[in-house]
């Protein structure tokens, strides 16, 4: 049982992480926090299903397929519902246009791919007596998946000078602004890295998860809980706090059920958020007067 | 604000008088025509969606006093509809105990949601938009949840009987009656609440709290009663909902609804009670019209949703204000009439207020280091310094923004408590601010009825149900804002949305605004930024008058004439201290002052 | 000394720029030759900063701006800094959670990696107490020397005109004396400068003329060696004469 709680609770952790990330990356580009997080990372799933089950593409190629589908979708979210809304003034809409072309899409996938949640195809064809099938992939692949792009966030922050303009339009974007830095073109880019991000989360995450519209609304939530806790804007503590939710989830689960651990989860993020409403490691808010 | 406040009259025979307050009412006569007549058809299907789209509304009546006034992101309200159903077939069907009288579980289904409302609406007080939409995204889910858990109340997956109301509000037309007749009172109460203190203090607190602060509006205990109110509708809605569906199961209450409460609200435009009411009709009848869009009613309602944020934020109470599309004359000046003040400034003897050693550091950068100042009634107090040398800081902390580290500010003999802007108003310290905080989508007249606020004596409840108190301080605001309107000179934009305003004319509203708590001391922050010559000039003799009508006045301002021209004592901070403190002629010529302005 | 006949690096004319409803500049004219250094001097609330937004396109405005002979209309700050007109914000704003190097490099995004990392040794040659400290976070450096590193960055694309906001703000004496000097040399090597400073001594000291900006328009245009213009400025900040102050 505690085997079953540590892989089921790291692998679903490490989705909930790379969801958080999602958010993290789509913030730190534009000071904006979007609904479309768990979108993507629904259409992870769906999508790879409908491109390996319906459209019999082999894994490699589908995973490329879905994270290209990522992307345009991230670059979609970024011109039609964020850069419209960041001139203006009413800093609440942002919050509702995202909301809005999330729901449409969630709505498009109910429709054509319908209300049930239909099993993911297993990606990589291994023998279950072989080593390697020692562990079942559904569980290792969304923890390698967080481990590459950990590391390949860590690689663009540190070595590219992309990655680090990044960085720098998310400290004050007003100085890059001044400096020349094409603000534009790169929130761009951040959105679609952030769009790939939650389509590999629910892409590695769907034999656990299946494919499923409802996912949506599950990843919103649950993928929020580690920025909320971690910070926002911070991937590390994103990466901690999925993981960590998602051992606590699976232990309450074992411990008092599906129903009650569901409750316990939102009253420890209730507590935690109330006690300290800029997270466990974020910044605090700034003068209002 | 809303449709139900009637046009302003200030001229004209009682007769014009009469149909000028029709005129703002007939919309919802006409709506109440149709309610009332609808049975007329004798069509139960026509009924029944008329039905559920009353109770949608009750349930979004007071949602949008959540969502639409005070700006709170409720996305996840469909869970007071689910509390509110349950509890009341749980009570009716016998589940918890003897079975209860239908009428009174639907009094019990509100109580919960009354509850469950205010348990909902708690963490808005500390967490960012965002946040708090996600909170109640998972209440709802989790209440969801239970439902299908806790199976002896609920019934589990299986779900539950509602109840059965008896006559005259018996299934068929009495029930359609009953939920017309409450979803009429959700309207009038919301109504009232929406066009009262109360209201107009949300809406505050929704597009300028720090403004509202000022005025002595305090956030937690108005949000409060908002969630328990709005609570309460979306219990009892919940039960007449169990009712109309005469079997309840918690897929029943699926996030789809919540959506659609919330996209009613914001289609029919914030700060609206008619434009709501239509969105909610609207998205309720919609997918019943036209059977293929029932698969992609969500994906409308969301689409209906971006294109409102996107092209059209004010929503239909936008699109139905002709009042406001009237073009307003080019070159209009500003004209104060000082002389009213004595009848705005009525009250009590004035005070002095002084700071002693106040010290105060952000950071490792001491703001204000060891500042003594004097403001006397009857006195106009020039603050002036380079950028950076504490002036608006100072201000900050004598209107309640910023807690001292050291030292106090005292007015008459009384500590102020620091850190507590919202009690300044109580001690009747007004201000304006650096740049004008106040609700662009509100009246001048409304802007400045918010500087009134705590003037009121009537209670939410008696708001609620506009009992003679509540109609008493609603005309006595009315009054005194019109009042404060005159002497500024503005009293021709009273009925205009704030934001068609120029921003000269944006800085009066501000003060008229301040005058109506009859300030004992009054904080003006750079008020003559922006403004032309002329209207400084005039800016400069109001104040004046307003000083010598008792009140003490503190002036920060970059603009030398000004000062010069009418402070009768001026000091100069440097650095966080006091450089030089004197008449205007003194400083004028005092050299120390003009080194650290030209920088040596 | 730049005469009159060659056309001018920078032509403002009839610019008026502001921030929502409230205009804070109306009509501006100015003019920076080439190789000059311009003080533009003015009292706090005048409009300084938000002139030098809106000349190089951080804020929207009206009227005319040409550089180097080019109509920059609708020209935003990314097209203004290649143009080879660079802002330095007010408040050595620069990224502390990046290096020194890093800081650099990025002030010259877009420039091809040879050139752009020739360049920014360049700009670093100009302070060498940062190019010392080239790896470091910015967050380790002080107040001082974050102002040299945001001058530093305005100096990598190797600008015509190098516009600085007051480079002195929050600077101890001898700090502000170095930033100075270093303005100086890089005048001298033939880059123009429009200063806006507070400090009126030392801004006159480094400059070849000046421009006196008083709610939101100019009042007072010199060369820094007229005489007694420290009283003329005086003047022009005030608005009015030195003698009697109006009755109360």
């Amino acid at each position: 049982m505690f085997a079953s709680i540590v892989s089921y609770g790291l692998a679903v952790g490490a989705v909930y992480a790379l969801i958080g990330i999602t958010y993290n990356v789509m913030f730190s580009a534009s000071r904006v926090f979007s609904f479309t997080a768990g979108m993507l990372g629904m259409l992870g799933g769906v999508l790879g299903a409908l491109f390996i089950n319906k459209m019999g593409m082999n894994a490699v190629l589908a995973l490329v397929a879905v994270l290209a589908c990522g992307a345009v979708l991230g670059l979609v979210t970024e011109i039609l519902t964020v850069r419209p809304v960041l001139k203006s003034i009413e800093q609440h809409l942002y919050v509702l246009s995202t909301l809005a072309f999330a729901l449409m899409v969630q709505q498009v996938a109910a429709v054509e791919w319908g209300t049930e949640a239909q099993p993911f195809p297993v990606l990589i064809p291994i023998d279950p007596a072989s080593l390697w099938g020692q562990i079942d992939q559904k569980f290792w692949l969304p923890v390698l998946a967080c481990a590459v792009t950990i590391g390949g966030l860590e690689f663009l922050y540190r070595r590219t000078l992309i990655g680090r303009a990044f960085l720098a339009i998310a400290e004050d974007s007003y100085a890059a602004r001044a400096l020349g830095l094409p603000e534009t073109r790169l929130r761009m880019a951040s959105f679609a890295l952030a769009g790939m991000i939650g389509a590999l989360a629910g892409f590695t995450g769907a034999q656990m998860l299946l494919a499923y519209f409802g996912n949506q609304s599950i990843l919103n939530f649950y993928g929020f809980v580690p920025v909320a806790l971690g910070g926002m804007g911070s991937n590390r503590g994103a990466l901690i706090g999925g993981l960590a939710l998602g051992l606590f989830q699976q232990a309450a689960n074992f411990l008092v059920g599906g129903i009650f651990a569901a409750v316990a989860v939102f009253v420890v993020f209730i507590i935690v958020l109330l006690l300290r409403p800029e997270g466990l490691a974020g910044a605090a808010t700034a003068r209002r007067v | 604000m809303t449709e139900a406040a009637a046009p302003i009259r200030t001229r004209g025979a009682a007769g014009t008088r009469w149909l000028g307050k029709l005129e703002g009412k007939i919309s919802w006569i006409l709506l109440g025509l149709a309610g009332l007549l609808l049975p007329l058809l004798d069509d139960s299907y026509i009924g029944t969606i008329a039905t559920r789209a009353y109770i949608y509304w009750v349930l979004s009546a007071g949602l949008n006093l959540v969502v639409g006034y005070a700006g709170q992101i409720a996305i996840g309200w469909v869970s007071m509809l689910t509390l509110g159903a349950y509890t009341t077939a749980a009570l009716a069907a016998g589940r918890v105990g003897p079975e209860w009288n239908s009428y009174l579980a639907l009094l019990a289904g509100g109580a919960v949601g009354a509850v469950f409302g205010v348990v909902v609406g708690l963490p808005a007080l500390r967490l960012r938009t965002f946040y708090f939409a996600m909170t109640t995204l998972g209440f709802a889910t989790i209440v969801t949840q239970v439902a299908l858990a806790w199976k002896d109340i609920t019934g589990g997956g299986v779900g539950t009987p509602g109840p059965v109301f008896p006559w005259p509000f018996d299934p068929g037309w009495g029930f359609y009656y009953f939920c017309f007749i409450l979803a009429a009172l959700a309207t009038w109460m919301t109504a009232n609440i929406g066009s009262s203190r109360y209201g107009r203090a949300l809406v505050a607190i929704r597009d300028a709290e720090v403004a509202a602060e000022a005025s002595g509006i305090a956030k937690p205990k108005l949000l409060m009663l908002i969630f328990l109110l709005a609570g309460a509708l979306g219990g009892v809605a919940g039960g007449l909902f169990s009712s109309l569906q005469s079997y309840i199961t918690p897929d029943a209450f699926t996030f789809e609804m919540s959506v659609l409460f919330f996209i009613g609200i914001l289609i029919g435009g914030r700060g609206s009670i008619l434009g709501p009411l239509l969105g909610t009709i609207i998205l309720t009848v919609l997918p019943e019209f036209a059977a293929p869009l029932v698969q992609w009613s969500t994906f409308l309602y969301a689409a209906l949703l971006l294109v409102i944020v996107l092209v059209i934020p004010g929503g239909i109470a936008d699109l139905l204000d002709y009042k406001n599309r009237r073009p307003l004359e080019q070159h209009r000046e500003i004209v104060p009439r000082p002389e009213l003040l004595p009848r705005v400034l009525d009250r009590p003897a004035a005070e002095l207020l002084t700071l002693k050693n106040i010290a105060l550091s952000f950071g490792g950068v001491r703001a204000i280091d060891g500042l003594d100042l004097e403001i006397r009634p009857g006195e106009v107090h020039g603050l002036i310094g380079p950028n950076g040398s504490g002036k608006t800081t100072t201000l900050n902390v004598i209107s309640g923004y910023y807690a001292p580290q050291s030292g106090e500010v005292r007015l008459g003999g009384a500590v102020l408590p620091p850190s507590a802007a919202h009690l300044r108003a109580n001690h009747r310290i007004a201000r304006t601010f650096q740049t004008p905080r106040l609700i662009g989508g509100a009246s001048v007249l409304d802007n400045v009825m918010i500087g009134g606020t705590i003037d009121g004596q009537g209670s939410f409840v008696e708001s609620l149900v506009t009992l003679p108190r509540h109609r008493r301080d609603e005309a006595g605001l009315r009054a005194a804002a019109m009042l404060a309107l005159q002497t500024v000179g503005l009293e021709s934009l009273a009925a205009v949305r704030t934001d068609r305003l120029q921003h000269s004319e944006l800085r009066f509203v501000e003060i008229a605004r301040a005058l109506m708590l009859r300030p004992a001391c009054l904080l003006l922050d750079e008020p003559a930024a922006g403004l032309s010559t002329e209207e400084i000039r005039r800016l400069g003799a109001l104040i004046k008058a307003i000083s010598r009508a008792g009140t003490a006045v503190l002036l920060v301002e970059h603009h030398a004439d000004l000062i010069f021209d009418i402070c009768d004592h001026v000091t100069v901070l440097n650095l966080g201290k006091v450089l030089a403190a004197g008449t205007p002629a003194e400083i004028r010529s005092h050299r120390e002052v003009v080194s650290a302005y030209l920088g040596a | 000394m730049p005469t009159s006949a060659p056309e001018p690096l920078l032509e403002v004319a009839g610019l008026s720029a502001g921030y929502g409803k409230i205009v804070v500049l109306r009509d501006v004219a100015l003019t920076v030759g080439a190789g000059e250094a311009v003080a533009l001097l003015g009292p706090n609330g005048a409009g300084k900063t938000t002139l030098l937004r809106a000349v190089s396109g951080l804020l929207p405005r009206t009227g005319q701006v040409k550089f180097a002979g080019r109509d920059m209309a609708g020209a935003g700050p990314g097209d203004t800094v290649r143009a080879g007109l660079v802002h330095v914000v007010e408040g050595h704003r620069v990224f502390t959670q990046l290096s020194v190097f890093d800081n650099l490099l990025l002030a010259g995004y877009g420039l091809p990696r040879p050139e752009l990392t020739r360049q920014v040794e360049e700009a670093l040659a100009f302070f060498p107490e940062i190019a010392a400290k080239r790896n470091d976070r910015a967050v380790t450096l002080s107040g001082g020397q974050q102002q040299m590193l945001a001058v530093a960055q305005g100096l990598v694309r190797r600008p015509k005109l190098l516009m600085l906001d007051e480079p002195s703000a929050g600077l101890s004496p001898v700090l502000v004396d170095r930033v100075l000097a270093a303005m100086v040399r890089l005048r001298e090597a033939g880059t123009a400068i429009l200063l806006v400073e507070q400090l009126i001594e030392k801004a006159l000291a480094a400059s070849d003329r000046v421009y006196a900006l008083a709610r939101g328009s100019i009042v007072l245009q010199a060369r820094t060696d007229e005489a007694d213009l420290p009283n003329r400025l005086e003047h022009a900040y005030f608005g009015q004469d030195v003698s009697a102050p109006l009755a109360s």
